[in-house]
């Protein structure tokens, strides 16, 4: 029970941190607006009248990007950046000699910090997204799905955050396979474009791909309103054994690359 | 002339110093070059994924999209290779080693540039160069001397526009503590940059055009080169646009520069 309050505290202390310094949040806030009315307009003219493409209503096709922008943001915690920093310069021995496990610990951190990310720019932008351009979500059974299926998503972008951190006991080169996996990871994942713009052949290659566990599963059970009960749980399971596949993956990573660790004194 | 060659001399000593102390890093410049192109290649894709939707964008081509596309890797091109250590400045202002920069008897601004010179930029231009061929084979388009030297000031222009946005960005940091969310959203507003300023209404694109003049960075000066019948006139306000707008970009960081007082230690 003492461990789980240790967890908590971290949490808890990366939230604040988080929280500091509002201005920055602010300026955070109106990049995603910016991004926004990018999408506003953009697909407002691709569109151009159509009532539907490939299913999906333009007010649909806005409303799930401009949920991706702001889950984007979400996610975006820097524990790569983070990690790869402690195993740089050796600090990372401090977190290792406590008696929590090192995943869960960081975990929690960035946990701590997706909830700051979550006030301070989601949920506002969110709201001025429904305010401004008057987008809706469709109510009802969905909104229970949703939170369980965005949680999910977040346990596998922080896998893969985790991973790309974790490359630091081999090369400092992170920038690079960061911003790597982060465009890779959010055209795959339809964030950028929904799935269903993708064409046929690629489509179904992305079906086998974790990536669209991320961004594309959680986003269409917040926005669509044509899914089954069934359609729900299938949805969910894939991304309840993608998560399994990268803990797994990951937790075999850090056992395999700590081996590498030499810190010289303190 | 002198001051010009003398600086011009200075840099290339700078440059050839730190591309040397970089290559010994042959990995990082590999694995961030694959960065860069990554992260320019998904715009490209995107457009791409796009047009086995729709035949057109706001009446534009695929490949006309490709060809503005194109003007805005080159446009951007120089902030990254040249002016990259302006995303440290935060961070040299913060921790006070900034104030070595006073120090020595050349000018303030060039002297920080010019201690980065990102070789993994040019990867950019490369991609540029590579998608401005494609898409001007693909549009037929007539490149005489006139027109390349037209290309050549646009381009220019655009690039200013894009550092001076860029410049002010990080001049914040001689004010406020944390200015990267100030960079990122400055960084950010390049979003618009790459679509016809004729997607967005009215406000919006008044905003583009007199405000933050992103059109400038690639839509404007590319349409004269696609549809010159079409063109805007306000694109040959655009070297004016650029210049002008650099110089106030040099007067914010000089205000910064004599505003800041280091942090004592």
């Amino acid at each position: 029970m003492r461990r789980y309050l240790g967890y908590f505290h971290i949490v808890k202390a990366s939230f604040m941190a988080s929280i500091v310094y509002p201005v920055g949040t602010f300026f955070t806030l109106i990049g995603n607006l910016v991004y926004i009315t990018v999408v506003f307009f953009l697909w407002h003219s691709i569109y151009s009248g159509a009532d539907t493409l490939h299913g999906m209503t333009f007010n649909q096709t806005f409303i799930y990007l401009t949920l991706a922008g702001s889950v984007l943001i979400l996610f975006k915690t820097y524990t790569d950046w983070a990690l790869s920093s402690r195993i740089i310069d050796g600090s990372i021995v401090s977190d290792l000699i406590k008696p929590l496990d090192f995943q869960v610990q960081t975990f929690a951190q960035s946990l701590g910090f997706a909830l700051g990310n979550g006030v301070l720019i989601t949920l506002p932008s969110l709201l001025l997204m429904v305010v401004l351009f008057h987008g809706s979500f469709p109510l009802g059974i969905n909104l229970l799905f949703f939170p369980v299926s965005l949680g999910l998503a977040y346990m596998l972008s922080f896998c893969l955050d985790y991973a790309v951190g974790l490359t630091a006991f081999y090369t400092q080169s992170l920038w690079g396979i960061s911003i790597t996996k982060e465009v890779i990871v959010s055209l795959l994942s339809g964030a950028l474009i929904p799935l269903a713009f993708f064409p046929e052949g690629l489509q179904r290659v992305l079906q086998l791909l974790p990536f669209r566990a991320i961004y594309s599963i959680p986003l269409l059970i917040a926005t669509s309103s044509q899914l089954q009960i069934a359609d729900y749980f299938q949805l969910l399971l894939v991304q309840i054994a993608w998560t399994i596949v990268f803990l797994v993956l990951t937790r075999l990573f850090f056992n395999r690359a700590i081996r590498v660790l030499v810190v010289n004194g303190g | 002339m002198d001051t010009l060659r003398y600086y011009a001399r200075i840099y290339l000593l700078i440059e050839a110093q730190y591309i040397k102390a970089r290559l010994q890093y042959r990995a990082d410049f590999i694995i961030s070059s694959i960065g860069m192109a990554c992260s320019y290649a998904v715009g490209i894709i995107t457009f791409w994924v796009l047009f086995t939707t729709i035949p057109n964008l706001a009446g534009w081509s695929l490949n006309e999209l490709l060809f503005m596309y194109a003007f805005y890797l080159l446009s951007v091109t120089p902030l990254q290779v040249f002016f990259d250590n302006i995303w440290s400045l935060r961070i040299k202002v913060r921790d006070g080693s900034f104030i070595r920069y006073y120090f020595r008897p050349l000018n303030m601004m060039f002297y920080y540039v010019s201690e980065v010179f990102d070789i993994k930029g040019l990867v950019q231009f490369v991609l540029g160069v590579i998608v401005l061929v494609y898409a001007s084979v693909q549009l037929h388009l007539q490149w005489t001397l006139p027109q390349t030297g037209l290309f050549v000031v646009m381009l220019l222009s655009a690039s200013l526009v894009m550092i001076s946005i860029m410049v002010i960005a990080a001049s914040a940091s001689f004010w406020i503590i944390d200015s990267f969310p100030v960079l990122a959203l400055a960084f950010k507003l390049r979003e618009f940059a790459p679509y016809p300023v004729t997607i967005f209404d009215g406000f919006f694109r008044v905003v583009f055009t007199y405000i933050v003049p992103l059109g400038f960075v690639a839509f404007y000066p590319a349409q004269l080169f696609l549809r010159p019948g079409e063109a805007s006139p306000v694109v040959w306000a655009s070297p004016l646009v650029g210049i002008a707008l650099f110089a106030l970009a040099y007067q914010v960081w000089s205000r910064g520069v004599n505003h800041y007082s280091g942090t004592g230690s």
